[in-house]
């Protein structure tokens, strides 16, 4: 296997430049994460604009909103252990030992247990993804228009995994952000659409404004909304050290959470919710021998932590070797390189090394900046979430301004942004979902362009779609993707009917 | 919990009903639009019209799905929560509509402060709250990040 | 302060501005405008501006880069039309590819007599590539070989119907005889993606520009057959022969230059000029526009604007003939 990408990166990586970005997304990240009302979508749509304001390169911009990504699993433990509110949907089941380790008296060993463990998924995922990046590599040249269109079915078959439980919903969102995509300049006839006429449009709705719309805006909204629901934050946290006993006792859990979660964060649609879901149930199965789970067990702490930070490593590994996003932060990533002019896919590897390498070895390193961040300096966020929701949402609201307007200088942008999160607002309510929206948007152009360029090539006939080994194969896996799931669900409720 | 409740399931599928007919009228006008888009000719079998009606057909048929199976939503607020939740907007709206004339600064106070006080901030504490963010936005975007932000005609040029 | 210092000090402010409006006066805040995204075509020929006219001496203070996206330079073309016309301090990028768009209409309500064309600094030329396994040695092989059939000829360029490289393409088509109308022609993103395709098998013909694909000519990965220019490029492809001397008459120059708005003095308008002229004439304005890429290529003032009045006649005619 040919690793030299890696060490590329590594050199990429521990620039001083790209450590300073690595250190300020860890802490931002950990901050987003730990704040109850902001996810990881919301700190990467915030700082996405700015970072290519200032012009940073591509693989810097990317370590930054990797960094961001990766604090938010770490930071999201905080508020879910001293709040009993996850911090973010990989968090959820974190509280369940979690908080009443907190309450009696032990939050500061829960942060520091959790954060070790978390250290242990981070940095496995990050070898399987390191290992697992160059596989696809050689693939690629075999892609053309035709492998590129039947990737991207592919893709989108994988959201019917992603949101089962509304799939109209999901495929609405869907169809949403495709119609979005189709704005501006058709970079195949030249044709100007659904622009109206207005200049600001031509290059169509850009990304950070849909993002920080959809995201950012309606989150304001909807934290108002939510405010005065009764939260108290556990100020006494106790000994901030972790027993030795208490982390041999958690070894197995760590380990096997930590291939779960990578598994889990590899198979595109799934997330980290669902990889703490997973590796809680299983140590409860496995080792919940005296019920002692869910009453403040650091076993059922360390599992879900070490599982959601590898598996937001794991999703890496379809976005950058296929150019399909398993989730919605990973869409917004793959945005985020589409707006430096970069063609994700599975030629990312081989043209670019830098990004690719550089992100990956950044992850090593964020890592053990994230562990720094999380044991020792704990306390800072941790008083963090006594932060006013008056104070942190204008601020919010500053940054999303500004982040939309330093893109291109046109307050038009920041209108139709308002605009977006109204929408967006509206859509939530309804209960539907943002991130197939953007992931919609993100595949909207690449799927229609590679069609008709496919199609162009053969002169209309449709067989071409359908010529290659490789088309075979990916249509084979997304009708796999599509089925499998709602089967599995049916069989499963089947079984429960028959046991009860 | 004071204002808030969970919708009942009337409440919830006349929400999923009128989303979904809003949705169905967007398909049908982007629909339209696409079929008058001007172009010279393609080199494409396709052209640039088919892709966009062929999701607006989508669009339209998954409308319709929702339409009849609505499923849960988590309802609007109502009341005074409902105003405080528009008021957001319509100083968003006021701050950007300052943003370029007025300036960063005076935009950013009208955004902290009009936002600190629909949070329910003490009025002392959201004015010094505003004017500390909007000078601590000020210096780090202009000089930290070396963002471009306009003056405005009180400051600038 | 005392009532006469004030006077003093306004009486200087005066004099000197009324010193610095009658001669030609250097820009106090030179800046060139990108109508693009950092880092395309627009973005390179403003650095190269700034960083050539600084070196050179020809400005004191740094010539700002700023950036306004939007139809491949439309954007900015209507801003500085509506909104800086009088401003003698800013330049803005332009290339034949502005000029294309303006024959076919795509830049608004304005035609090409609504700004000042400066000048050009540097200029590209298209070629034709195929794969470096491809049996075609020749532009002449190609073309008889696409005349026999056209059907099996997949023609991939960086950008869409009517963008230079689908242009390119159809002076190929012609040259066989064949309707531009009919060619299959795929639109990829860039030079880059196009050279995936030839690679991969998935297109024949590549159409492109020199600077870009020059590399991967020297680097084996395909095969320049011709290039669009009047006379043989200098450096790698010396022993590439022109697509006239091949028998066709077909020439694509790609030059980057400048315009201002269109009421701007004409004292600040020749200052431009003079400091272009003054800044090519050295050998480090020829260091900087290799370094980019660029083939050496001069027109400017009175010049200059009647080429590109002439580019813009000659494309739409060629537009029409495409069927455009």
């Amino acid at each position: 296997m040919n690793l030299d990408y890696l060490w590329h990166g590594f050199a990429v990586a521990l620039t001083t430049q790209n450590l300073i970005i690595g250190f300020i997304g860890c802490f931002v990240g950990t901050l987003v994460g730990a704040l109850p009302a902001i996810g990881p979508i919301n700190g990467i749509a915030l700082l996405l604009p700015i970072a290519y304001t200032m012009g940073l390169p591509a693989e810097s911009t990317m370590i930054l909103l990797a960094a961001i990504y990766c604090g938010a699993e770490y930071g999201g433990r905080i508020s879910s252990i001293l709040l009993n509110v996850p911090g973010d949907a990989g968090a959820v089941m974190t509280a369940m030992d979690g908080y009443p380790m907190a309450k009696q008296g032990r939050a500061g060993e829960a942060l520091a247990i959790s954060g070790i463990s978390s250290f242990f998924g981070g940095i496995f995922g990050t070898i399987g993804l390191a290992l697992f990046a160059p596989i696809l590599s050689g693939l690629a040249i075999g892609f053309g228009p035709a492998e590129y269109f039947v990737l991207m079915v592919f893709a989108f078959a994988t959201l019917g995994s992603m949101v089962g439980s509304q799939p109209a919903k999901t495929l609405i969102g869907c169809a949403i952000g495709l119609v979005l995509a189709t704005v501006g300049l058709d970079p195949t006839s030249g044709a100007y659409r659904f622009t109206f006429d207005q200049p600001e449009l031509s290059e169509g709705i850009e990304f950070v404004v849909l993002v920080i719309g959809l995201f950012s805006i309606s989150e304001a909204l909807i934290i108002l909304e939510n405010e005065g629901r009764g939260i108290t934050v556990i100020r006494e946290l106790g000994r901030m050290t972790a027993r030795m006993s208490d982390l041999v006792k958690c070894t197995g859990a760590t380990m096997r959470a930590s291939v779960i979660g990578f598994i889990v964060g590899v198979l595109p649609g799934t997330g980290a919710s669902v990889s703490s879901a997973i590796s809680y149930t299983t140590e409860k199965r496995l080792s919940d021998t005296e019920g002692t789970f869910g009453k403040g067990d650091v076993r059922g702490l360390a599992a879900p932590e070490a599982a959601n930070n590898a598996t937001a490593c794991g999703a890496f590994v379809p976005m950058l070797t296929l150019g399909v996003p398993g989730s919605g932060t990973t869409a917004v990533m793959l945005g985020a390189l589409m707006l430096y002019n970069i063609q994700p896919g599975p030629m990312l590897l081989t043209e670019r090394p830098e990004i690719v390498g550089g992100l990956v070895a950044s992850m090593f390193v964020g890592n053990f900046i994230l562990l720094a961040l999380n044991l020792p300096l704990v306390q800072i966020f941790a008083r963090v979430l006594t932060v006013p929701n008056w104070l942190l949402v204008p601020g919010i609201l500053v940054l999303s301004v500004v982040g939309v307007y330093s893109t291109n200088s046109s307050i038009f942008s920041v209108f139709l942004m308002m605009g977006i999160g109204m929408v967006g607002w509206l859509l939530r309510k309804a209960g539907f979902d943002m991130a197939p929206i953007i992931l919609g948007f993100v595949l909207g152009q690449i799927t229609e362009v590679n069609l008709r360029n496919a199609l162009a090539i053969s002169g209309g006939d449709v067989s071409i779609l359908f010529s290659s080994t490789i088309c075979i194969v990916l249509w084979i896996l997304a009708a796999a993707v599509a089925i499998l799931p709602a089967y599995l669900a049916r069989r499963a409720r089947r079984r429960a009917l028959q046991a009860a | 919990m004071s204002e808030h409740h969970e919708p009942s399931h009337r409440s919830m599928r006349l929400i999923g009903r009128a989303t979904a007919a809003c949705l169905l009228l967007f398909a049908l006008a982007y629909g339209l639009v696409a079929t008058a888009i001007d172009y010279a000719f393609a080199s494409d079998p396709l052209g640039p019209r088919v892709f966009p009606l062929g999701l607006a057909a989508m669009l339209a048929l998954l409308s319709v799905w929702y339409f009849f199976s609505p499923g849960p939503a988590e309802g609007y607020p109502s009341g005074r929560l409902l105003l405080r939740v528009l008021g957001i907007p319509l100083v968003m709206l006021a701050a950007v509509a300052l943003f370029e004339p007025a300036g960063f600064l005076v935009s950013t106070f009208v955004l902290t402060f009009g936002t600190a006080l629909i949070f329910g901030a003490p009025p002392f504490k959201a004015l010094l709250g505003a004017v500390g963010q909007a000078v601590l936005w000020w210096f780090v975007f202009s000089y930290v990040l070396e963002v471009y932000l306009p003056a405005g005609a009180l400051f600038g040029h | 302060m005392s009532n006469s210092l004030i006077k003093a000090i306004l009486g200087a402010a005066v004099a000197a501005f009324a010193f610095a409006a009658s001669a030609n006066a250097e820009p106090a805040k030179p800046e060139c405008l990108a109508g693009a995204k950092p880092g395309g075509g627009f973005d390179l020929t403003c650095r190269l501006a700034a960083d050539a006219l600084l070196k050179t001496k020809q400005i004191a203070a740094p010539m700002a880069v700023t950036y306004m996206e939007g139809g491949v330079g439309a954007v900015a073309y209507n801003h500085v039309i509506s909104k800086r016309s009088k401003d003698g301090s800013l330049i803005t990028a332009a290339s034949s590819g502005s000029a294309l768009l303006l024959a076919q209409g795509k830049f608004g309500h304005y035609d090409e007599n609504a700004v000042r064309w400066l000048g050009a600094i540097g200029a590209d030329y298209g070629v034709l590539v195929v794969a470096a396994d491809a049996p075609y040695k020749t532009l002449k092989d190609l073309v008889e070989a696409y005349k026999a059939n056209p059907a099996d000829f997949a023609i991939a360029g960086g950008g869409a119907v009517g963008s230079q490289d689908w242009m390119k393409g159809s002076l190929l088509a012609k040259a066989a005889g064949q309707d531009p109308k009919q060619m299959r022609y795929v639109a990829l993103e860039g030079g880059g993606a196009v050279l995936t395709a030839l690679e991969g098998g998935h297109v024949k013909v590549g159409s492109g520009d020199a600077a870009e694909m020059v590399k991967h000519h020297m680097a084996g990965k395909i095969r320049i057959l011709a290039v669009m220019a009047p006379e043989r490029l200098p450096g790698d492809l010396a022993n590439v022969p022109t697509a006239r001397e091949q028998g066709f008459d077909i020439d694509w120059p790609v030059w980057r230059g400048f315009y201002v708005g269109k009421e701007v003095s004409d004292a600040d308008y020749d200052w431009w000029v003079q400091a272009f002229k003054n800044a090519m004439a050295t050998p480090e304005f020829a260091k900087e526009r290799e370094a980019r890429g660029l083939f050496e290529f001069k027109s400017f003032g009175k010049d200059f604007d009647e080429r590109v009045k002439k580019d813009v006649a000659q494309f739409k005619i060629l537009a029409k003939e495409a069927g455009m």
